[in-house]
Order: C-alpha cells, then structure tokens, then sequence
C-alpha cells in the first residue's frame, strides 16, 4: 500500500545495536560531504602527492630506469623512514585544510539549531555523539593519511620483496601511529572549533589560526627567551617530532618526542574540555 | 504490575545556585493505556525542568524520577529509547531536507535504515507534511517546523511522547490539528503523553490528568476524566437582599455553596439538577438576582485554585469525585477570599 495511504502506525519492529545506532550519523554526514563539490575537489588535490610517492617507489623498485641518472640522485629517491616522513608532513597539511574545510560544518550548525536536545533525547549520549563527529573526520582523513600511506608502504614491499619488509616492518606502524596522532589531533581542533564558534566560516579560519599562531608563538617563545623549548607548542613541529622517532629518522634540534607526544596529548585534552564543555543539550545560564 | 509513566520520589534539582525543583513526589499515568498527562504552572514553576530532568538532561541533586519504570540516571538509554521528545524551542537539522531529518532520527532510535525511511515518510503524511517532504527544513513555516517536531517524536513509535508547548505560536487551525494529532497519538496508538503547558484549554482538551507546578512544587493533582465524568455544574452568583439564611437552604436542593461576601456565592449543583431550582430559591429567599453565571468546572478555576488566586470550590469534599483532586500545598490553598 501508498504510504500516503497507510497512515500512521507505531514502530514495534527490530532495533539495531548500539554500534550500528552509533554509525547512522557518521553514515549520513559522510554522504552528504561527499555531495560537496568543494570538499572531493579538495580529496583528489589531496591525492595527487601519494601518486607521485608511488612513481617514486616505482621509480626506485626498477633499476634499469635509474641506471642513466646520478648515483646522488638514486640514494636520494630510496624509499626509507625519511622518504615516508616527507610523505607524511605533506599529508598532514592537506589534513589541515581539510578538516578546517569540514570539521566546522559537524558541531556548530547543530548548536546553532539547538539539535543538540534532539540528539540527546534518544539513546545517544554526549561521549558517544562527540566520538561519532570525531569518527566522521578520521574516517575522511584517513583517506588522505594512513590508508594511502599503507597502500605505499605494500606497493614498496610488493616490489622490493620480503627483505624490505622485514627490515622496515616498523615504519607500517610509524605510519599509522604517526598519521593516527596528527589525524586525531586535527579534528579535535576542528570539533572544538565547531563546538566554541557557531558560525562554520569562523570556525573554519579558528582551525587554521590554531595552528599558524601557534607555531607563531613557538618562534616567538625561542626567539625571546633564546631556547628551543619552545618548538613543543607549535603542533606541526611536535608532531613532527614524534613521527621521526617513529621512523626511526634523525631528530632536529629541539625537546625530545616524549616531551612533544605529552605537549601533543595536554592539547588533545583540553580541546576535548572544551567539547565537554560545550556539548550540552540544554545551556543552563548561572 | 503496570507501572506508572512517571514516578518522582522527592526529586530536587538545582541549576547553579538556585534550587528550581524542591523535593517533588508524584505518581502519574499508567504505563501503556494511552493517557495523557498535563503539566501545567506558570513560567519558573520548573515545568521545563522537570521534563529535561526526565530525560536526562539535568542531574538531580536528590531523590529519584523514574519513567516507564526506569530510573532517569542510572537507566537512561531504555528511558531515552522509549520517549519521544518534542521541544519548545526552534529544533533542527540545517540543511536538511525533512525526510532525511525524519530518517536520520529514526535511525538514531534503533530504527533500521529501510524501515527508518519507511517511518519517515509515513509520519510525514500523518502530520500533514508529505507533499513538503522534501524541502529543506529551513525553508518550512513555524508551523510546519512544529510539525515536523512532532514528527520526529513520533518516528520511532515510543511510548511515552514528551511534548513541551506544541501549540506553541499556532494559528487557530494548526493548533486544533496538533490536538487532534496528540489526541490520535494517545486513543489510537496507545501512546502515553506528557503535554507541557501553559495554556489550560490545550490541556484541559486532551489531557486526562492534570499536574499543577508552582515555585518548585507540584501543588496539584487532578484526574480530568473522572472530573468530566462527575458532571458537576457550578453557578457564579450575584444577588441583593438579606442573604444569611442561604447557606442552610442550598442542601434542600442537593447544592452545596460557598459566600464571597457582599452577596457573592458560588455554588455548586449536584448533576441532573436543573438551573431553575436556583431561580425558585431565590424567590423563596426574596433575592434580587443581579448576576447569575452557570457553567460547568473548569481547569482554569482548578488552575486558578492551585495558584492560590481564588478560594476553595464550593462543594468540595462533599460531592463524589471531588477525590480525584489532591492540593499538595496547602499552604497555598489557604482560603484568599477576595484575590480573585
């Protein structure tokens, strides 16, 4: 029968589990991101550089296409720790844009519509809508960090065969560990962003100030007070940090990766005070 | 054993340093039999407090609210998952079109994804929005917003519906059309329902219980339907003469009445007595009859009553059914002769 025809009867059928509940609403914002010009634009640019990681290691797996060039020149295309942290510091900018691109658009319409007591009138609660936005974020930069970042990481150990493998095997989980810190950390900038500003369009330019000041008052802080501390609180720099230990890469000159992964978590907490903070159903004003 | 919809065992609650809900004790409805339940108070009596806490929102600082038999803290999803809640204020999801809010929100309750748009577009007929169904909800009325509210309540078929001002900013013919629904709600659906009000005719047409909050405190509870069924009819009256010896003939027709002083009484008529036997006793009496209003009772005079705005009903206590109303407060309900 039309539905039109059928009038209405309550619901009395099956209810889905928890975790299935959990994923409607990363389900429905993915769907509607992915109608949005802007943002598979910004996924395809973001994919250009893994492409041409994968020449490289292409490029790298067969010798007799180097054989003209420099010897330099193909020590320096080795695939390595260092050729994935270059990989991974590219990543995590197009990370940046595009989660200051779609992070704003989770939380602060929702605010803005009080649908906050709409959500959390049903069996939703305020960790689990929180961890669902965050899901939404990690589930689309993962597609522009580790996964693509992995991809690499096989297509190198398909080429180079089992002795790479089992001679780089940690920087899979370099990659992953690395990428899985920054990615977290990027959307809970963009979460808190969304949560503390209602409009997207400022919450958008709070993500991106978040981390141009930031490493701002990091060379400020070393300039004026003639330390290398400083370096901590810029997040890119940190997260730098902690990916080249990692992979197992040469450290810069700075606070160690201990020192920066704990700077990196202080910030992850607060941003998720912030969320705690502002993610009420209803605002009781004292 | 059926449970009541709502239990409240001295429940507090308190918002920043102000105690808004003081200790509030109550049995109402009975779980499953579709009844609705009014909630009626001036603004600040916590009406809206209570509701939130209800669902959730707030922690109370003591006591326990239960609903449909589960505790409101400790048991909150299976209470989550079985009310439906429809806010006052302007509640949405930007850019959204209404069928995929709907669809969303029935999923969000369990609902699997065919059987959620399936729900989704049969609420939206249901309330009046399905050639709109597909426009975003943004671009919709305030009173198809309130609709579209309510629809999204009803999507997932709970079984108690907690409606907080649906009437709310409607035009005459919206708002009989949201009553008529909420009544639907409950005698065809079996849907219990919490409606939160201040307007008394809204309450008084659909709900079958009545409970009046005031600073805090219920102050009042009353079964309307057994009310209805009692059929008293009370009379407003006004007269000139010398009035002392009315008092003892009213129980010689079966009516029982109250002075206001300077000759105003109200009484009230037991039922299938007609208005005429007021008139012959005022003949008897030798009163000048200068004013005589004839009605039944109304919720604004029991509302009124509650607030402490008038004196007792006359008859009170002596007439069957008037047991269905309890006033908490009697501090309230002290005999303020005059503020009417």
């Amino acid at each position: 029968m039309a539905v039109y025809r059928r009038g209405y009867h309550r619901y009395q059928g099956r209810i889905m589990g928890r975790w299935a509940r959990f994923l409607v609403l990363p389900r429905f914002s993915w769907k509607k991101l992915f109608r949005q010009r802007l943002v598979v634009l910004l996924m395809v640019v973001s994919v250009i550089w893994p492409l041409l990681c994968a020449g490289f290691i292409y490029l790298t797996n067969h010798a007799d296409l180097l054989k003209g060039l420099p010897r330099e020149f193909q020590s320096f295309i080795e695939v390595n720790g260092k050729f994935f942290l270059v990989f991974m510091n590219t990543q995590a900018f197009f990370a940046i844009f595009l989660s200051a691109l779609i992070g704003p658009g989770l939380i602060a319409p929702d605010l803005a519509n009080n649908a906050l007591q709409l959500y959390f009138s049903r069996p939703l609660t305020r960790p689990e809508y929180a961890l669902s936005r965050l899901a939404v974020l990690f589930g689309v930069l993962s597609l522009i960090t580790w996964v693509p970042g992995l991809l690499l990481f096989g297509m190198q150990v398909g080429m180079a065969g089992s002795w790479w493998f089992r001679a780089n095997w940690t920087l899979s989980l370099g990659i992953v560990a690395g990428f899985a810190i920054w990615v977290l950390l990027v959307s809970m900038v963009a979460l808190a962003s969304s949560a503390y500003v209602r409009w997207k369009i400022i919450a958008g330019a709070l993500v991106m100030g978040f981390f141009f000041i930031l490493s701002g008052v990091a060379t400020m802080i070393n300039g004026v007070f003639r330390v290398t501390w400083g370096h901590a609180l810029n997040p890119a720099w940190a997260a730098n940090a902690v990916w080249r230990t990692l992979l197992s890469v040469e450290p810069i000159e700075g606070p160690g990766a201990a020192a920066c992964a704990l700077v990196l978590a202080g910030i992850i907490l607060l941003l998720a005070l912030v969320l705690e903070r502002k993610l009420r159903p209803v605002e009781v004003i004292k | 054993m059926t449970s009541p919809v709502v239990e409240l065992e001295n429940l507090r609650v308190k918002l920043g340093r102000r105690e808004i809900l003081r200790g509030i004790s109550s049995r109402l409805g009975v779980s499953g039999v579709g009844k609705a339940i009014g909630l009626l108070g001036p603004n600040g009596a916590g009406k809206s407090t209570l509701i939130l806490t209800l669902l959730g929102f707030h922690k109370p600082l003591g006591g326990q609210a239960r609903v449909l038999g589960f505790d409101c803290r400790s048991q909150m999803r299976e209470v989550r998952s079985r009310v439906g809640y429809m806010p006052e204020t302007d509640s949405f999801i930007a850019n959204m079109t209404a069928v995929t809010f709907l669809h969303l929100m029935a999923g969000l309750s369990g609902l699997p994804g065919e059987a959620a748009l399936e729900k989704a577009h049969e609420v939206l007929f249901h309330v009046g929005l399905g050639e709109a169904r597909y426009r975003e909800l943004r671009t919709y009325s305030f009173g198809m917003k309130q609709m579209a509210k309510l629809a999204q309540a009803i999507v997932h078929g709970p079984e108690l519906v907690i409606l907080d001002e649906p009437t709310n900013g409607l035009d005459p013919s919206a708002r009989q059309r949201m009553l008529r629904l909420v009544r639907e709600m409950k005698e065809e659906q079996g849907m219990n329902v919490l409606l939160c009000s201040h307007l008394l005719r809204d309450v008084e047409q659909v709900c079958d219980e009545v409970v009046i909050m005031k600073d805090g405190m219920i102050v009042h509870e009353c079964n309307l339907e057994e009310e209805r069924r009692s059929n008293k009819s009370f009379v407003e009256l006004e007269v000139t003469g010398d009035d002392r010896n009315l008092q003892g003939a009213l129980p010689a027709i079966g009516a029982d009445g109250v002075t206001e002083g300077g000759g105003r009484w109200r009484i009230v008529l037991p039922p299938k007595v007609d208005i005429q036997v007021i008139w012959d006793l005022m003949a008897q009496q030798n009163l000048l009859v200068r004013k005589l209003n004839h009605r039944r009772d109304t919720l604004e005079e029991i509302f009124l009553k509650a607030m402490g705005h008038i004196a007792h009903t006359p008859g009170e206590g002596l007439l069957p059914g008037n047991g269905n109303c309890a006033a908490q407060n009697h501090k309230d309900s002290k005999d303020l002769r005059g503020t009417a």
